[in-house]
């Protein structure tokens, strides 16, 4: 499918969005969560975070992890993803962790900690960064199918464009990941995201190597990006009028 | 609104388009399928034909000579060489099937479609059985399809001097390397439907097709294959028991957002 472009949700959100640039806000954020004396904790594969609401209006504006609704009114909480917590510590450089709800723990501590929760963990947050870094949102993708969905802006503004799936190779260019092994993995993510307007993202994390150290993973390795569309020539468009043939036109 | 509002709206508004004013049922040719529980039509334009042409099957060189050409669609079928018009199983299979061509052996038996059709599927013509379904897939939609990097159309000077059909034997015995089970090839070389085609002029394709076997092709294949094609857009097209499908894997490049 072709897109023709994001679609914004209201008349105006093209210009809501312009002028509010999520680098900016993302920048207040850093500034208030570093301020901020509230920790991260691990709760089952995830982690909390207690906030308090000029914080909590940040975290919702800049669309990390998942407010917990409560009745209370002083303090909030957030549920954040592994990816969303070490990008706030080590990308962003702002959000504090403690693991053993005594003292903080460093980047290279939280990192292996990361890593022996999970063996795919450094292949996810190299996609996580190298989506975030260029300032789109991205939020967790199970509804439909596929490992991330990312928006140009807020998902209150505006639809997201693309379903990100996270695949990886190794430094001799040989299909690491399991994804898109067969046939149908294709046409199951291409109909299922197609059917909400949304385009397939392939992204092929490249060169990685099971023993990088965090800083290799973000220097060694270079993210690749393909769209996987399907092309139905009964159904060709601005690429391909078809002149003169009986019944096909588009 | 989420994903499956979204879906919802666009479903709706494709049955309002569907539907384009008429009354449900008002579709003659439908009731007739679903009265006389008659499958859907695989190949459109299967109907009696006025114009049909005649070839004749030249086993040497793996093609057919066409000896009598009727109607306008050898302007985007066949190849010439040596002045004559020659035509590829696919294309024979194709038009045969649909009643526009009939083939004849070397005597002036005409070949049943039994024979034709296991002809495209024998492998010795440069042709497969799915190379054929995505040949007449393509065909029968209207686009102009011709076998990747044979030219439309050779003179008599640049034949090698012994025999007549060297090079063309040379591109089959090509393509037939190439045909591995499982592997990607470049099939097809495709130009959207033009009634300005011209077989000595061509000009470069529109895209081109790579069949693809069981397996999806990696990042490596797609970008080896497409530095082949050089310019020209690529689609990957894998078939399965009879069902023709298209992908493309286009580089893009998530913008830096302000």
């Amino acid at each position: 499918m072709e897109l023709s472009g994001p679609r914004w949700k209201g008349k105006n959100f093209a210009q809501i969005a312009n002028s509010n640039p999520m680098s900016k806000i993302i920048a207040q954020l850093q500034v208030c969560l570093s301020n901020s004396e509230s920790a991260a904790l691990p709760i089952g594969t995830d982690f909390l975070l207690e906030t308090v609401p000029e914080l909590t209006k940040l975290l919702n504006r800049t669309s990390f992890g998942r407010q917990l609704t409560t009745s209370y009114d002083s303090k909030q909480y957030f549920q954040l993803s592994p990816e969303e917590t070490f990008y706030l510590h080590h990308f962003l450089k702002c959000l504090k962790v403690s693991i053993d709800n005594a003292k903080l723990i460093d980047v290279n501590d939280l990192w292996n900690f990361m890593r022996s929760r999970s063996e795919l963990f450094p292949i996810y947050y190299r996609a996580y960064v190298h989506l975030r870094s260029k300032n789109w949102i991205v939020k967790l993708g199970t509804k439909n199918g596929v490992d991330y969905v990312v928006y140009r802006h807020h998902p209150a503004l505006v639809h997201s464009e693309y379903a990100v799936i996270v695949d990886r190779e190794n430094d001799k260019g040989e299909k690491e990941g399991k994804r898109m092994r067969i046939w149908s993995d294709l046409h199951c993510a291409v109909r299922a995201c197609n059917g909400v307007a949304k385009a397939v993202l392939l992204l092929n994390v490249m060169g990685y190597e099971v023993n990088f150290s965090l800083p290799e993973l973000l220097e060694r390795t270079i993210v690749d990006e393909r769209q996987i569309t399907r092309w139905v020539p009964s159904q060709c468009r601005d690429d391909c009028k078809l002149e003169g043939n009986k019944g096909e036109h588009h | 609104m989420d994903g499956e509002e979204v879906s919802k709206v666009e479903g709706e508004t494709r049955r309002r388009r569907k539907g384009k004013g008429k009354e449900r049922g008002e579709n003659p040719a439908r009731n007739r399928q679903q009265n006389n529980f008659l499958p859907s039509s695989s190949l459109s334009g299967c109907q009696i034909r006025t114009e049909v042409s005649k070839a004749r099957w030249v086993e040497e060189i793996g093609m057919a000579q066409v000896i009598e050409k009727n109607g306008s669609l050898w302007a985007t079928t066949g190849v010439i060489r040596n002045g004559n018009l020659y035509c590829h199983i696919e294309e024979i299979g194709y038009l045969a099937q649909i009643g526009a061509l009939v083939l004849l052996d070397d005597g002036e038996n005409v070949m049943g479609l039994k024979d034709i059709f296991t002809k495209c599927a024998d492998r010795r013509y440069g042709c497969t059985w799915e190379f054929f379904e995505a040949y007449r897939d393509l065909k029968s939609l209207g686009f102009i399809v011709g076998r990747h990097g044979q030219p439309w159309s050779l003179k008599h000077d640049n034949l090698k001097p012994n025999s007549n059909f060297t090079v063309d034997t040379d591109f089959i015995a090509d393509r037939i390397e190439e045909l591995q089970i499982g592997a990607a090839n470049l099939i097809f070389d495709i130009y959207k439907p033009n009634s300005k085609f011209k077989k000595t002029d061509p000009g470069a394709p529109s895209f081109i097709i790579c069949l693809v076997g069981d397996w999806p092709p990696i990042r490596k294949e797609v970008e080896y294959l497409e530095e082949k094609c050089k310019l020209v857009p690529l689609k990957f097209c894998h078939v399965n028991h009879g069902d023709v499908r298209f992908f493309s894997f286009p580089e893009v490049s998530l913008p830096v957002l302000p």
